[in-house]
Formats: C-alpha cells, sequence, structure tokens
C-alpha cells in the first residue's frame, strides 16, 4: 500500500529530519508512528500527500510513485487520502455540512449525492445534531470527529492521523481511537502519529518509533510505546 | 469534472455574507475607484463641451478689396473647399454685407442715416471660413497669403484672433493629452488600491485556502468563488457609486448651467444612463475579478 525506500529529506542547508528511511505498510494496517516531537513523524506524513517532497528516495502509494505525479493532478492523488491534524483544519467559514460537503464538491459529486452523504457521514460520528454549526461552536472533540467526517467521504484507501488527539482530553482523545480501530476495521489503513504513550499501548498495533529522522524500531505486532 | 457554475456563484455570495467587515471594506474601496472613474467621465465632458463652445465661436475671415470680381472670390472659396481641414466657408457678397449691417443696426438710426449719405457701399466682400480644427487656423491663413488671388485680399483677420484661436488650441490639446494622462495614472493608482485590499481579504484566507487543497480542492475550485466574490465587490460598488453619482450630478447641474448655458450636464448623463450603468457595472465586475484572479494566484501553488 505504501512504500518509502531510501527517503532522505534536508531543510536547506543541513538539517536533515528524514534520514533515509525503508518502510513499507500493507492494506488494512493499523500502524502507530511514534517518537519525540522533532523525530520527523509530521514531515513524512506531509511527504505522504505531497505537501512536502523528499529530497532523495521514493515514496509509492497506491502503486503510484509520488514523483511522477504533475501538480495539477495532486488534487486526484489526495482524495485518495483521507487526513486529520491536530489542529482539525476545518473551514471555519463553513457549517458542519458544508465542511463535509466541500471534499466531496470538489471530486465532482452530485446534489444529490452530497444530500444523501454528508447527513449519514455526519451522524456515524456523532454529530447529527450539529449539521448546521460552524467549527466556533463545537468542542475540540466535535472538531476531531468533523474532520474524521470529511476525511472519510471519500471512502479513502488510507487515513492519515496527524496527533489527532493533541488537543483533546482523555475521553474524547479515546472516543477518536475508537473511531480510527472502527475506520480500520472496514479495510482503510491507517496511519496514526503520536506522542501519546497510554493511546499507542491501548492499540496495541504494529508500532514503528522514530528518532531523529529515523526509524529505530518496528514491533509489527502487539506493539509498545518504546523510542 | 463539472463545475457548476450556479454553485460557484452561490458560494460566493455565501463568503461575501459571511466576510461582511472585508466585503465591506473592499467594496467601499471600489465604489471610490468607480466614483473616480465616473468623476473623471465628467471632467472629460465638461472640457470638451468647454472646448467646443469655444471654438465654435473662432472663425478666419478674408476680406476682399473693392475691386475683386465676384469670379476671383468665388475661385479662392473653391480653393478653400478643396482642403481637407476646412469644415465650412461661407460668401458674403457687399451687398449681403451691406443689408446685414443694417439689420443688425435696425435700431440705430445715426447709423442708418449716415449710410444713406454715403453714395457707395463701404462693406467688404468676405469668405468666412470654420475648420475641423483649431490648430489648421494658422495653415489656412498660410494658404491665402500665398494665393494667386491674394492681391484682391484686403486682410486675413487671424492675425487678430490668432492669440485667442492659439490659446485655445493650446488649451484643447493639453486637454486632451493630460487628461487622459491623469485618467491613466489615476485609474492604475485605483487599480492597485483595490487590488491590495482584495489581496488582504485573500491573505485572511490563507489557511482556508491551504485546507481547501489539503482536502483535494483542484485551483478552480477554490479560485471559481472567489472570483465570484471579487465580482460582487465590483457589482455592489458599481451599485454605490451609481447611488452617489446621479444625486450629485443633478444637484450641481443647474449650478453649472447657470455658469456654462451650452452645458447641460444632467442631459448628457440622464440621456445615457443605460450605457453609463453598463459601463459603470462592467468595469467595476471586471475590476474586482481581475484583482481576485491576480491575489489569489500565489496562494495556488501545490
Amino acid at each position: 500500500m505504501i512504500k518509502l525506500h531510501k527517503v532522505k529529506k534536508i531543510y536547506e542547508p543541513h538539517n536533515v529530519v528524514i534520514d533515509g528511511i525503508d518502510l513499507e505498510i500493507k492494506q488494512g494496517e493499523f500502524i502507530s508512528l511514534v517518537g519525540v516531537s522533532g523525530a520527523g513523524k509530521s514531515t513524512l506524513m506531509k511527504m505522504l500527500t505531497k505537501e512536502e517532497r523528499p529530497t532523495s528516495g521514493k515514496i509509492i502509494v497506491d502503486n503510484t510513485d509520488l514523483d511522477e505525479i504533475r501538480d495539477k493532478d495532486v488534487p486526484f492523488f489526495r482524495r485518495k487520502i483521507g487526513t486529520i491534524y491536530q489542529d482539525f483544519k476545518l473551514l471555519t467559514k463553513k457549517t458542519a455540512f458544508e465542511n463535509v460537503a466541500f471534499a466531496m464538491e470538489v471530486s465532482g459529486a452530485s446534489q444529490e449525492e452530497i444530500q444523501e452523504d454528508v447527513p449519514q457521514i455526519l451522524s456515524i460520528v456523532g454529530l447529527a445534531s450539529k449539521v448546521d454549526s460552524f467549527p466556533d461552536q463545537m468542542s475540540g472533540g466535535e472538531k476531531q470527529r468533523l474532520a474524521i467526517a470529511r476525511s472519510m467521504i471519500h471512502r479513502p484507501l488510507v487515513l492519515l492521523a496527524d496527533e489527532p488527539t493533541g488537543n483533546l482530553d482523555l475521553v474524547n482523545s479515546y472516543d477518536v481511537v475508537k473511531l480510527l480501530l472502527k475506520i480500520n476495521e472496514l479495510g482503510t489503513t491507517v496511519v496514526l502519529a503520536t506522542h501519546d504513550t497510554n493511546i499507542v499501548n491501548t492499540i496495541g498495533r504494529r508500532v514503528v518509533s522514530m528518532d531523529k529522522g529515523k526509524v529505530v524500531r518496528d514491533q509489527t505486532h502487539n506493539g509498545r510505546y518504546v523510542i | 469534472m463539472a463545475i457548476n457554475f450556479d454553485k460557484i456563484i452561490n458560494t460566493g455570495w455565501t463568503n461575501f455574507k459571511r466576510n461582511s467587515y472585508l466585503s465591506f471594506g473592499a467594496t467601499g474601496m471600489m465604489a471610490l475607484t468607480l466614483l473616480l472613474f465616473l468623476g473623471l467621465l465628467t471632467f472629460q465632458f465638461l472640457t470638451s463641451q468647454t472646448v467646443a463652445s469655444l471654438e465654435e465661436k473662432v472663425d478666419i475671415s478674408a476680406y476682399f478689396k473693392a475691386e475683386a470680381t465676384e469670379d476671383q472670390m468665388l475661385t479662392v472659396k473653391e480653393d478653400l473647399l478643396s482642403l481637407a481641414n476646412v469644415d465650412s466657408v461661407i460668401f458674403t457678397s457687399r451687398d449681403d454685407a451691406l443689408a446685414d449691417f443694417r439689420l443688425k443696426h435696425a435700431d440705430d438710426e445715426l447709423i442708418q442715416e449716415s449710410l444713406d449719405q454715403l453714395d457707395f457701399n463701404p462693406l467688404a466682400a468676405s469668405l468666412n471660413i470654420k475648420t475641423r480644427d483649431t490648430s489648421q487656423y494658422a495653415s489656412i491663413a498660410q494658404f491665402l497669403e500665398n494665393n494667386k488671388f491674394r492681391s484682391v485680399i484686403e486682410k486675413i483677420d487671424f492675425y487678430e484672433n490668432q492669440g485667442v484661436i492659439e490659446r485655445i488650441s493650446g488649451i484643447s490639446r493639453g486637454i486632451n493629452t493630460w487628461g487622459l494622462a491623469a485618467a491613466l495614472i489615476l485609474g492604475v493608482i485605483a487599480m492597485l488600491v483595490t487590488f491590495n485590499t482584495v489581496r488582504l481579504t485573500i491573505f485572511n484566507q490563507k489557511q482556508e485556502i491551504e485546507i481547501m487543497k489539503l482536502v483535494g480542492a483542484s485551483n478552480w475550485h477554490i479560485r471559481g468563488p472567489y472570483l465570484a466574490e471579487g465580482g460582487l465587490y465590483g457589482l455592489f460598488a458599481a451599485l454605490i457609486a451609481l447611488a452617489i453619482f446621479y444625486p450629485a450630478v443633478y444637484a450641481v447641474s443647474d449650478k453649472i448651467t447657470a455658469f456654462a448655458p451650452d452645458i447641460n450636464l444632467l442631459g448628457y448623463f440622464v440621456g445615457g444612463m443605460a450605457q453609463i450603468f453598463l459601463l459603470v457595472i462592467v468595469v467595476g465586475v471586471l475590476l474586482g475579478i481581475a484583482s481576485s484572479s491576480v491575489a489569489i494566484r500565489k496562494h495556488l501553488q501545490v
């Protein structure tokens, strides 16, 4: 599903943030990417959506070499990948409904499809009563569930979650994690970047530990938070 | 991929309403720009009317000596009419000149009696020449100077009017070139200010644009509603500018007419209302769309 081969990212002049990573993630896996701040987790995630380009090496997502995707085709590629972030990245001027609808509109969905799918996905993430609320009128947990709804509307092959619980309290964090596990059960590959020890240990799936831009440990089963 | 035009306009309209403060600022700025544009139109109209009415009053006349034959005079007239820049030539014979003079001074007994006592006609036959362009009078005078019948021409009164004619030519040329230059410079400044206002509006939504890109929006999906929003600034700005401009024209029109009876400002702007509305609205909408389009370009890199 995702393959990284000798991937390096150097910010000029000599700041090496990713240092020759080799990694393979299979379809349907749930992988926790752990490490302290600055270990390179977020840069790695950004490279998977082509927000950042590697300085050298190869990244393949769903059999496509990211290097071969032209700039104008990047939007189409991004529709295959769901992303959620610590700061939610919601459109503040749009309601919950419009935030999800926007992601559908950009891929050319019809109004009928939008009217049918959006309320459905909002009710799956428990936001049926918040359809017309703006992000500013929602709690942190609700915002993150809205972001998840938006990321899932395309039924992506991969869901990239970059510190999704970073701004949430314990209860909301577990709600989000439960939702991610449910999404994974339905077949979506999930990559969760976090430095929350409790969450990683609770999930107990594959854990890849990063430090100073390198993969230092890869526990394929029942992994624990270790760096 | 189908991009729904209605949807783009709707989203642009929704953004316009939700960004009310920024929309208000950008629309206000553009309304000022359009008012300036309308002001320049008014200025252009007033100066062209003033110059035209002054030019109307300027002409050049050639007076013939008493011995000039009608044939000679009519030949000079034909020669003048063959010149490209001559608009009209009116021939006044000695008898006509006397009749005109008598008519003009019909109430003045002293003049009438004096004329009666004369046993000859003291007035000269003349050609009154008008050109299409005041700058041509000097060359007409020159043409008459070199004419083969110069010897029967008593005087050319261009030299008496020369000062006035040249001054009007100068003013007319100056207004045309400097007026155009000023209009262009002000137009560019106004566009830059509008562009900057829209740029600030879009800069405020930089993060929104980034998010749209992250969820896979193509550049046209992002750009469309912003262009619609820019067009809406222009549309509302045009309506505001017109709502201010027409009452203002109504208020000053009488004062201008009192000062210069030939100029009917209100008549001009009311007569051409449909064209002016269309022009201002089109200029406003295009200005808004162009400003948005330039302003958003740099935020659209992948």
